[in-house]
């Protein structure tokens, strides 16, 4: 074997002293070109016998046991977890980096005050210039590994200019039997389409109008608590699905609206096959609990109790690596009723709400390039507010288009920009937005949910 | 009518076998035809990923869980190439037979002498599989010990068919076998290609021919242009034997070049059932090996 590249330098060798001397050029040249025809049927000859004795080596080698191969990997050849080859017994390390370029029309005071009027008070986090973080954590840090044969540990630790949170921690188990699983801790409910995912993973820089409006900027967040799922061997793909939270969410419900854990959710997710390329994916939810909050209505607090309705439908046509479409839309139903405590003049009055919203987008990808459009609108059907008893005037109804381009070089790298026109704001002014955003991650992340 | 209805029904519970078939689930088309081969009718097979699918892009599909919430044992290639969605379908399909450790658990790779393990790696070096490269299906050798490995793993599983998955992977021994003769009757020994992405390397190092370049410069990565004028300009030079790819690993760029060079284009079926008359790991082989000639 060692006599190739000696062969190879020989000949490398003698190409460089023709060039050297230059002269008789042509006849020198073929008598190089003999000998080399020559020394390649030596080369060849002695490949053969090579290969004659690699493959007598190779049946020698074939025959000896199965055990051996084995033991001589210098990786693990042993079960290494859920997580695929990593050989080390560290957990799966990813850090993201989500920061982003922000432009509007409106003045950061104005962005940071505008609320949804019979929504939220709570305003835009976004300011004009630079900004880290879609959510205003500009790097979360994940960590996941199997605990033992029976938990795997989630956590995701998101930093801001202000700290570090835990967002979510959590464990699931993987032994149990029929199709249950168990999850606890805190995370993030899985009652919505949206909820669950990251802000990272969200196909545009932000959140549905109907998720803003009842649940706030970031979705439901990180509750504490513990969720059951089930999946029959059924058919058809169904999922079913109850949660237990402690209900901390600032918008929907309130840490103190009771002691003791008081929003409970329950949702269906099903999903079956529409063609050899194309998936749709749907399911009904319910979010309920106990409301104790000052994020309403301005300079009042709210006590009562709140249900959200949802109804999630995402269809997914994937032809190829090269393209593919998705379309997906939420549809969500708020009704609530209590207290409304006025702060300044001390008074009481009931506050009922049905309140609904929905958006619907469409993306398209195109080799590393996705084109995507969104429409969200509050109040479609349902637009009831009322103090004690009498229909409030709230302005026009809330919309918002978006469109956006994204470019990912890598699977690990997002560049996108994004157009808002926010008419939500209901004072007759609209919110017209750009954002370029950046996301980098490194490290090994989870796998995302379909 | 009522007797009609009897000898339906008897046949239909009396037929039925004590123990119903093993429910393998498949990630790959080939470990598929791979357990029908050890299996046959004492296994049914549903398969993850489609024949002409990048196996290194796919989404965990609610229907591929839902497989695997029914399975009694998962087979999958390993080496990372399932990274991306194989732990989700282990997790989500909440089916304790089936998870790492458990005898239903069967990772091909296992059984694999993988080659190009790498020591340090990061991804500016783009996708690449630091426990060695996974696409060892195009191995004979390689896909021999997987064939003996899953009749053991099989034979662990549903003992009272220990002795028929073992005789079907005699058999399928012989057949390979037999089959390497007409192989290694093949002229390819020497012979030069240009590859799009790197997935003929076992097939190069146990047929004797050499992959002289790629069109990805990083895998996984496409290529920029300045490396594709690099790479057309050597082709030109040297006049490799083919440039080969399959259907769905940048098929036109490899058009584009071949049209550019003169070098012939080659396209291998990626997995069994890829191309026409690809219907078992034996004629997907042929097939392969024919269109290298």
């Amino acid at each position: 074997m060692k006599l190739v590249p000696i062969l190879l330098g020989i000949v490398t060798f003698c190409a460089l002293t023709v060039s050297a001397f230059g002269q008789d050029t042509p006849e020198r040249l073929n008598a190089l070109e003999d000998a080399i025809k020559t020394q390649s049927r030596t080369i060849e000859e002695q490949q053969r016998t090579i290969d004659a004795m690699k493959e007598e080596m190779g049946k020698q080698k074939e025959e000896e046991p199965l055990q051996k191969s084995q033991e001589e990997s210098p990786f693990s050849s042993k079960v290494s977890g859920f997580f695929g080859g990593s050989v080390l017994t560290n957990p799966n390390i990813s850090l993201l980096m989500d920061t982003f370029v922000y432009t509007s029309n409106l003045s950061n005071s104005e962005l940071a005050n505008r609320g949804i009027p019979g929504f939220t008070t709570l305003g835009k986090d976004a300011r004009n210039g630079f900004n880290m973080g879609a959510a205003e954590d500009g790097a979360e840090l994940f960590i996941f590994a199997p605990v033992d044969p029976y938990f795997n540990l989630y956590a995701n630790i998101p930093f801001s200019d202000e700290g570090v949170a835990l967002e979510e921690i959590f464990a699931v188990t993987t032994s149990l039997p029929e199709g249950f699983q168990v999850k606890g801790g805190k995370f993030k409910s899985n009652f919505s389409r949206l909820d669950a995912q990251h802000p990272h993973q969200w196909d545009f820089f932000d959140i549905a109008l109907p998720y803003r409006a009842f649940v706030g900027n970031e979705g439901l967040g990180g509750e504490k608590g513990a969720q059951l799922t089930w999946l029959p061997a059924l058919p058809v793909y169904t999922l079913f699905c109850a949660e237990v939270l402690q209900g901390e969410n600032g918008l929907l419900f309130g840490a103190d609206a009771r002691s003791g854990p008081h929003a409970f959710s329950f949702f269906v997710k099903s999903s079956f096959e529409t063609s050899d390329n194309s998936t749709l994916y749907f399911g009904p939810s319910v979010l309920f609990g106990k409301t104790r909050n000052g994020n309403i209505v301005p300079d009042t607090d709210f006590d009562g109790s709140s249900s959200l309705y949802g109804m999630e439908a995402v269809w997914k046509w994937k032809p190829s690596k090269m393209q593919g479409l998705i379309l997906q839309s939420e549809y969500l139903y708020l009704t609530q009723h209590g207290n409304l405590t006025d702060l300044t003049a001390a008074t009481v009055e009931s506050l009922r709400r049905r309140q609904d919203g929905f958006y619907f987008q469409g993306i398209y990808q195109w080799y590393r390039w996705r084109f995507a459009a969104r429409y969200d609108m509050l109040e479609l059907f349902a637009d009831t507010f009322k103090r004690d008893g009498a229909q409030q005037e709230l302005g026009e109804t809330p919309w918002r288009a978006t469109a956006s381009i994204e470019f990912n070089p890598s699977e690990f790298t997002r560049i996108r920009l994004q157009y808002n026109h926010d008419r939500s704001g209901r004072d007759g002014r609209s919110n017209d937005e750009g954002i370029l955003q950046f996301i980098f991650g490194i490290g090994a992340h989870a796998a995302h949910t379909f | 009518m009522r007797k009609i209805f009897i000898t339906v029904f008897l046949s239909l519970t009396l037929t039925t076998p004590a123990f119903a078939e093993l429910k393998v689930v498949a990630t790959l088309p080939w470990i598929s035809s791979l357990a029908k081969e050890i299996g046959k009718d004492k296994v049914s097979v549903t398969t993850l990923i489609k024949p002409n699918q990048d196996p290194h892009v796919v989404e965990a599909k609610p229907s591929m869980i839902l497989a695997g919430r029914k399975a009694d044992i998962i087979i999958y290639n390993g080496l990372d190439l399932e990274i991306g969605y194989l732990p989700l379908i282990l997790e989500s399909s909440k089916n304790p037979k089936i998870v790492p450790g458990k005898p239903g658990n069967c990772d091909c790779s296992h059984f694999v002498k993988a080659i190009e393990k790498l020591g340090a790696v990061d991804r500016s070096m783009g996708d690449v599989h630091p426990l060695g490269n996974p696409h060892y299906h195009y191995s004979p050798a390689n896909i021999l010990r997987v064939a003996e490995g899953m009749s053991n793993t099989l034979a662990g599983l549903d003992r009272a068919n220990a002795e028929y998955y073992r005789a079907n992977f005699r058999s399928f021994a012989e057949r390979l076998k037999e089959r390497q003769k007409k192989w290694s009757a093949i002229p390819l020994k020497g012979k030069k290609f240009v590859a799009y992405h790197k997935l003929f390397e076992y097939l190069a190092g146990e047929f004797g021919f050499q992959l002289v370049g790629y069109v990805e410069a990083k895998p996984g990565i496409p290529p920029s242009a300045g490396h594709v004028e690099a790479l057309i300009e050597s082709m030109k030079a040297n006049k490799p034997d083919g440039i080969v790819t399959t259907s769905f690993y940048g098929r036109k760029e490899s058009e584009s070049i071949s049209a550019k060079t003169g070098v012939r284009l080659i396209i291998l079926p990626g997995d069994i059932g890829g191309m026409k008359g690809t219907d078992d790991w034996f004629s997907f082989m042929d097939t392969v090996l024919a269109s290298l000639k």
